[in-house]
């Protein structure tokens, strides 16, 4: 049965080259250097706790890997965090209900990706250009908003959002959980958004094979945005205030993640599980620099150091791949 | 007889396993235009760039005055008087006429400053060489793209140029532009410069040259004196060559009219074309690079606007704003581009396949089965015989006659009444091309309307049924594919 033995051979060696597997086993390689460090890393409360801490990066991720996949990029979605959770608190503090202030407060998302979905597809401007601008927009939007101050005073019923628990794990993490599951079925198996990863492979060619190029990216950058927002909406309920600098670097660790997790720089490829993972590698190694007691100021260049090998890595089995050409 | 000024023996150049030149042999005299005239791809730009010094030979040695050269880059060709004018102009648009005349060479005092002054009346005196009263600090991007051309040939003059080569010079020149460019060539020829003059059009060819000598396949057929040939001969020529391959039987039988087009137009590139797709027919678009079969293939599929026309498909007059509404229409249309706008080449074979019809595939919510999307991937692989058989390896990693299939195969999935299929067999392998062939004939005979876009004159005889001739944006003539020879095509599509 030499045909079957081989066939299932290279199914194993298809599962384990899967990009999501490998980094399976870093994070459990990475989890048992941890717990041998220190003894405080293996323990329910300390797992709820990088669970909770990495639920608004997953949830920006998810809308940074759309966005790689269609071929583009968003600085800005840190900034929008950042933006519509000042103005979804500002409505709250004016009394509006809480389920408008929320509904408020994506929409801007929507409407500040869809400007950005809207200058790239339309008007052919550079993503990186654009999302730098709305980057710069945005969060000057929110310190002019807010003058600098925390928004404090939030009714209960909004920090229930963040705060909130069911049988003891934060309601955040449950949403972020939903949240992975959904977007990585859609983009598996819904034809308009699996759509994207044709366009960011050759939009060209995806324009005459019939794929509405210009709507999906436009609804790609939106999606980025509600999903930043909705970010903003956890962090401001979950720690009871609205402040300008909310999501600062976001992107940096959003870019990261999706790379690490296997989105492409250069578009048409990315998985929302693969950039789950790619997240909570991050969060499991920063866990270790606070358990370690080393000084956080350090976390930063780390985290840079990540990005600029995961992207580094991706660039290089790009260039290999490409040597297999003629 | 008047010495040569360039004189060419034995060149070969070959691209990777590809070939593209036999052994060239050719003589430049001083003072003469030359005319170097061939098919599209027969190696006329190779062997210019050559002499240009912008590839080197493989074998093969160059003389210029009877000494014998090796040019290793451009500037080199240039020290020796060889100035080439590119088809694609290579001009800065955003610095002036001078600054591009001079380019690298501008006068400068000791201080390295550039002397506008001299560089300006230089400039000046050139172009009125040329016949032309134009301010030298005009930015280039502000010239119409006859000046443009003048322009280039004032830079090779500039550097006392001894051989000019024209690649092309009057496609895109209105007709007055064309002749002044005559008028100059015949200046420059009285002032003993010799011009190597490259063009698909012959009575531009008999009108100003010389001499004649004629590429084919990479290979020199032979030099005439204009005064001693004529077109007959020129084309005979140009096309020459037997027919290796095999095409399969022409259609038995033809249906009613699929697709009609009625006063297609567009700028100057679409001039009022009309034409009829009969169903189980194939049609071929004949015509040299750029003569508007693209552009038609592409306005029908709604990938570019047009200015005017009737498109017809089933006795419905349809208008396609996308690529999306023609293939939901059936009208498929595949790319000769098949690397950046057919193929997705870093994804496998599978996912191309299915790329143009992802909709079939999902349910009403948009649910894509891919149990199906394997099935029907699968299936093509065996129907367009691809090698390896499998739908799993990237695109990429294919070799072009498969990565065509692929293509194919991409719109075979899409289920087409209508396929416009371009350059269908363009850097194919003979096997790959007769199989491709056969299913165009198959698909034709089940009643899809095909039309063939093809430079190669025996595939367009071979396979189709009825030829449109292309020439300058028009039809010029409609032929029937049997009977006809290449000799008439070419006719209609040079005249």
């Amino acid at each position: 049965m030499a045909i079957s033995k081989s066939a299932t051979k290279s199914s194993v060696r298809e599962f384990v080259g899967r990009r999501e597997v490998g980094l399976f086993l870093i994070i459990v390689a990475a989890s048992a250097i941890l717990s041998l460090l220190t003894p405080q890393f293996l323990n329910l409360n300390n797992f709820i706790s990088i669970a909770t801490g990495m639920s608004y990066d997953v949830i920006v991720a998810i809308g940074l890997t759309l966005v790689l996949t269609v071929g583009g990029i968003d600085l800005s979605v840190g900034s929008i965090l950042g933006l519509t959770g000042v103005v979804t608190t500002m409505l709250l503090r004016a009394g509006v209900a809480i389920p408008l202030a929320v509904l408020a407060g994506l929409s801007l998302g929507a409407l500040l990706g869809a400007l950005n979905g809207t200058f790239i597809a339309k008007f052919k401007i550079n993503p990186f250009i654009v999302t730098l601008g709305m980057m710069a927009v945005a969060r000057g939007a929110s310190v002019v908003l807010t003058s600098g101050y925390f928004l404090s005073n939030l009714p209960a019923g909004y920090l229930a959002i963040g705060q909130g628990k069911w049988f003891g794990i934060p309601i955040p993490i449950y949403a972020t959980i939903i949240l992975v599951i959904i977007f990585d079925y859609l983009l598996r198996n819904w034809e308009p958004l699996h759509s994207i990863f044709f366009i960011g492979t050759n939009p060209d060619a995806a324009e005459l094979s019939g794929i509405k190029v210009g709507k999906m990216l436009i609804v790609s950058y939106i999606l980025s945005g509600v999903l930043a927002a909705a970010a903003g909406v956890f962090m401001t309920s979950r720690l009871a205030m609205g402040y300008a600098q909310f999501g600062l670097g976001a992107e940096q660790r959003a870019i990261a993640a999706s790379v690490i997790g296997g989105a492409s720089m250069s578009g048409g490829e990315g998985s929302i599980f693969g950039t789950f993972l790619g997240v909570l590698l991050l969060a499991i190694i920063n866990n270790g620099f606070v358990l370690l007691g080393l000084s956080v100021y350090w976390q930063g260049v780390v985290n840079g150091l990540i990005l600029v090998i995961a992207v580094g890595v991706d660039a290089i089995r790009r260039m290999r791949r490409g040597e297999d050409r003629d | 007889m008047v010495a040569s000024v360039l004189k060419i023996k034995g060149i070969s150049k070959s691209f990777g396993v590809h070939k593209v030149l036999h052994d060239i042999d050719l003589e430049i005299a001083k003072g003469e235009v030359h005319a170097l005239i061939g098919e599209n791809g027969a190696g006329k730009s190779t062997l210019m760039k050559i002499i240009g010094g912008i590839h080197r030979p493989d074998t093969g040695s160059i003389e210029v005055d009877g000494e014998s050269v090796a040019f290793s880059n451009p500037q080199a060709a240039m020290a020796k008087g060889i100035s080439l004018v590119h088809q694609e102009l290579s001009l800065v648009p955003n610095l002036s006429i001078a600054q591009n005349v001079f380019s690298q060479r501008e006068p400068t005092n000791w201080l390295g400053f550039v002397k506008w002054d001299e560089l300006h009346k230089r400039t000046r005196e050139l172009m009125e060489r040329l016949g032309v009263d134009i301010d030298p600090a005009t930015m280039v991007a502000e010239l119409s793209v006859g000046i443009r051309q003048l322009v280039e040939i004032a830079k090779a003059l500039s550097m006392d140029a001894k051989i000019l080569v024209l690649d092309e010079p009057t496609s895109a020149l209105s007709e007055k532009e064309v002749e002044t460019l005559y008028r100059i060539v015949d200046d420059l020829k009285a002032a003993g410069v010799s011009i190597i003059f490259i063009s698909h059009k012959l009575p531009e060819v008999f009108r100003i040259s010389d001499r004649i000598s004629v590429l084919r396949d990479g290979r020199m057929i032979g030099t005439v004196k204009a005064e001693d040939t004529d077109t007959d001969e020129i084309i005979h020529m140009m096309v020459g060559r037997s027919i290796e391959e095999m095409y399969p039987p022409r259609a038995s039988s033809v249906g009613e009219t699929v697709l009609s087009v009625e006063g297609l137009s567009r700028g100057d590139e679409l001039s009022d074309l009309s034409f009829e797709l009969k169903k189980g027919e194939i049609l071929g678009f004949a015509g040299l690079v750029g003569s508007g079969r693209t552009e038609t293939a592409r306005a029908i599929f709604g990938a570019d606007p047009v200015d005017a026309g009737t498109i017809t498909l089933h006795g419905r007059t349809v208008k396609f704003k996308s690529a999306l509404d023609a293939i939901n229409h059936g009208v498929c249309y595949l790319t000769e581009d098949r690397k950046d706008l057919g193929l997705f080449l870093t994804k496998n074979v599978r996912t191309n396949i299915v790329s143009s019809s992802l909709k079939k595939f999902a349910s009403q919510l948009g649910l894509l089965q891919h149990s199906g999307i394997e099935d029907t991937a699968k299936y093509y692989v065996q129907h367009v015989k691809l090698r390896p058989a499998d739908d799993k390896p990237l695109v990429m990693n294919l070799s072009g006659g498969n990565q065509q299939k692929a293509l194919l195969a991409k719109w075979l999935c899409a289920d087409p009444q209508v396929l416009i299929v371009d350059e269908p067999t363009r850097g194919v392998d003979v096997g790959a091309k007769t199989e491709i062939h056969s299913h165009l004939r198959q698909l034709a005979n089940s009643g899809v309307g095909v039309i063939v876009i093809s430079s190669e004159l025996p595939e367009i005889l071979g396979l189709c049924d009825r030829v449109a001739v292309f020439n300058e944006g028009r039809i010029t003539a409609v032929l029937d594919g049997e009977g006809t020879t290449q000799e008439d095509v070419m006719k209609y599509a040079t005249m």
